[in-house]
């Protein structure tokens, strides 16, 4: 367990040292959220005022939920651009070698990913209560929130780390990114579940991402609702895709 | 239980979809602190062979055990015993030489306060010292071989993997790594497993060379028992004139083989060194005129070229094995 926790802990540290070493990594990391939060919610905002949309803390708050969301599972599939690059650039198989306990190299990944994100996440927090995003309940609701989107990272990071080692090459980013986009974009992003018609709503009903968004925008209304439902999704895929990357990993080792 | 710094393989056969057996049932013994040399051209199976032994590439059939361990089912164990330079110094070229070393040293679970120290005297040994908080995009390949000699050697492994180390090297570069493979195995009784496609380098570093060829050894043993099974020496006249080859060739033949020569003539003398008088008095009586003649004793081109009916010099240039 302890060389496990060392292998992961030196993969985690070299993933962050990359990424906030280097503009063109992080800038990105900040800037995307960042556009995304002020495009939906300065070109978006008179939806607040359609028939049926009632949601008490406004706009902001209900598409900084979604973007928070958003940017933890880009944050996970980012992550697994840089696993696919290790592998095109050989430095993988440096690590499946020197590491003893190979499974250390997935949670140093998964860790990278994490605090990659909680970056973006504090960076977009603080601009939200800077325009004026308003908060209700009370304070274990928000962090409820971060939680639940670290479990989305989670899960994204792991989903990207099954692909990248199944296919070992760059041109696995659009396997990784597209069922994510899509995941996210079937989920009630711009109005409430109920407000969506025709096959979208449906889409939404059985999208597990709906629960999630659900139960983030009711914690920062301050009226919890779908929280087991939310949890037990987003925990649900997290195993799933720990299962997927640790599967992806015996394909690489037997790979070479 | 305290397990043997040996390399055993038995049987060992790696066979790619939809391509050839790239190693062919090999058997290998390498003992605690020898320098084993695997000599062999591109493609030979030399680095797939590296592969299986490092526990990166799971055997087709066949066992291997490094260090005591079985290289398929006890991994961990194998790896934490282990260094390896593979042929690719593949590298991150957004961190710095330290910063390889201190990953490194992560991965191999050092202890936190001994790293900085163990990166330190490292980078001095390998020549990096002043080059070490640069970052590695900026190394040259000689720069980049020592940094991943440097990385392998972290956690004090008792059996190297050294694949192709010096292919790409200067002359200088290769002498100095040379130097500190040797002092490796001597001074610290480290068991080193070196491929390589250069017979000089072979010849110099290795206690004992194993010679590959389609995936099967086909020669194995000390540098000097190999070539005095070959035995006899070659001798190889040059022409003065263009027209004196077929006259050399006449007097020549008579005493051995005749062998590849690109520059003149050259026989594999039946009678060894003391057949080099009677050439020559046959040279002189025939009125051959003879630029050049030389006595070369065998080296190890003439074994592989004894075994496998090829020439490995010039065979192997710089690429990459392909495999």
């Amino acid at each position: 367990m302890k060389r496990n926790l060392s292998v992961a802990q030196g993969v985690a540290w070299r993933t962050l040292h990359n990424v906030f070493t280097n503009p063109s990594l992080v800038i990105p990391q900040l800037a995307f959220p960042l556009f995304f939060f002020t495009a939906f919610v300065g070109g978006l905002s008179r939806i607040h005022n359609v028939p049926g949309f009632h949601y008490a803390q406004g706009y902001t708050a209900f598409q900084f939920v979604f973007v928070l969301l958003q940017s933890a599972a880009f944050g996970g599939v980012f992550t697994g651009f840089g696993i696919a690059r290790d592998f095109e650039t050989g430095f993988a198989r440096r690590l499946l070698l020197a590491a003893p306990h190979r499974t250390g190299i997935v949670i140093g990944y998964a860790v990278a990913a994490l605090c990659r994100w909680l970056v973006t996440a504090i960076f977009l927090t603080v601009i939200a209560f800077a325009v004026g995003m308003k908060v209700g309940g009370s304070g274990i609701d928000l962090p409820a929130l971060y939680v639940l989107a670290a479990i989305v990272n989670s899960a994204a990071v792991l989903w990207a780390c099954g692909v990248a080692m199944r296919l070992r090459t760059m041109q696995a980013g659009p396997v990784m990114q597209m069922p994510v986009f899509l995941v996210l974009f079937f989920a009630p992003v711009y109005v409430p579940l109920n407000l969506l018609t025709g096959w979208i709503h449906g889409v939404a009903l059985v999208n597990p991402l709906t629960r999630v968004l659900e139960a983030g925008r009711s914690f920062v209304a301050g009226s919890p609702a779908q929280v087991a439902a939310a949890y037990g999704a987003a925990f649900g895929l997290a195993v799933l895709f720990a299962w997927w990357a640790m599967r992806g990993l015996r394909k690489a080792e037997a790979a070479g | 239980m305290d397990h043997p710094n040996t390399i055993e393989a038995e049987k060992l056969v790696r066979e790619f979809k939809k391509g050839p057996r790239a190693v062919d049932g090999i058997d290998l013994h390498v003992d605690a602190g020898e320098i084993y040399g695997f000599l062999g051209p591109n493609g030979a199976g030399k680095s797939t062979t590296v592969l299986m032994l490092t526990t990166l590439l799971p055997p087709t059939a066949g066992t291997a055990r490094v260090g005591g361990y079985d290289v398929v089912h006890e991994g961990p164990q194998v790896r934490s015993r282990i260094g390896a330079a593979l042929q690719e110094a593949a590298l991150d070229g957004l961190m710095t030489g330290r910063e390889h070393l201190r990953l490194q040293a992560a991965l191999q679970a050092l202890p936190r306060n001994e790293r900085a120290a163990r990166a330190d005297e490292l980078l001095e040994r390998v020549g990096l010292t002043e080059a070490a908080d640069r970052k590695v995009r900026g190394y040259s390949g000689g720069m980049k071989r020592r940094l991943d000699l440097a990385m392998a050697l972290v956690h004090r492994p008792r059996i190297l993997f050294l694949d192709e180390p010096t292919t790409g090297l200067d002359v200088q570069s290769r002498t100095a790594l040379w130097s500190e493979v040797g002092r490796l195995a001597r001074e610290d009784g480290v068991t080193v497993f070196l491929t390589t496609q250069y017979l000089e380098e072979a010849d110099v570093l290795a206690d004992r060379v194993g010679i590959i060829d389609h995936g099967h050894i086909v020669a194995e043993g000390t540098p000097d028992a190999l070539k005095a099974e070959i035995g006899r020496p070659t001798v190889e006249a040059t022409a003065s004139g263009p027209d004196g080859r077929a006259e050399l060739t006449e007097v020549l033949e008579r005493f051995g083989t005749l062998v590849p020569s690109s520059r003149g003539v050259a026989v594999r003398l039946d009678a060894g060194e003391a057949g080099l008088a009677d050439v020559v008095r046959a040279l002189d009586a025939k009125g051959c005129s003879v630029a050049n003649l030389e006595l070369h004793q065998p080296s190890l081109d003439d074994v592989f070229l004894a075994k496998t009916g090829r020439s490995l010099e010039g065979h192997g240039g710089d690429a990459s094995e392909p495999e």
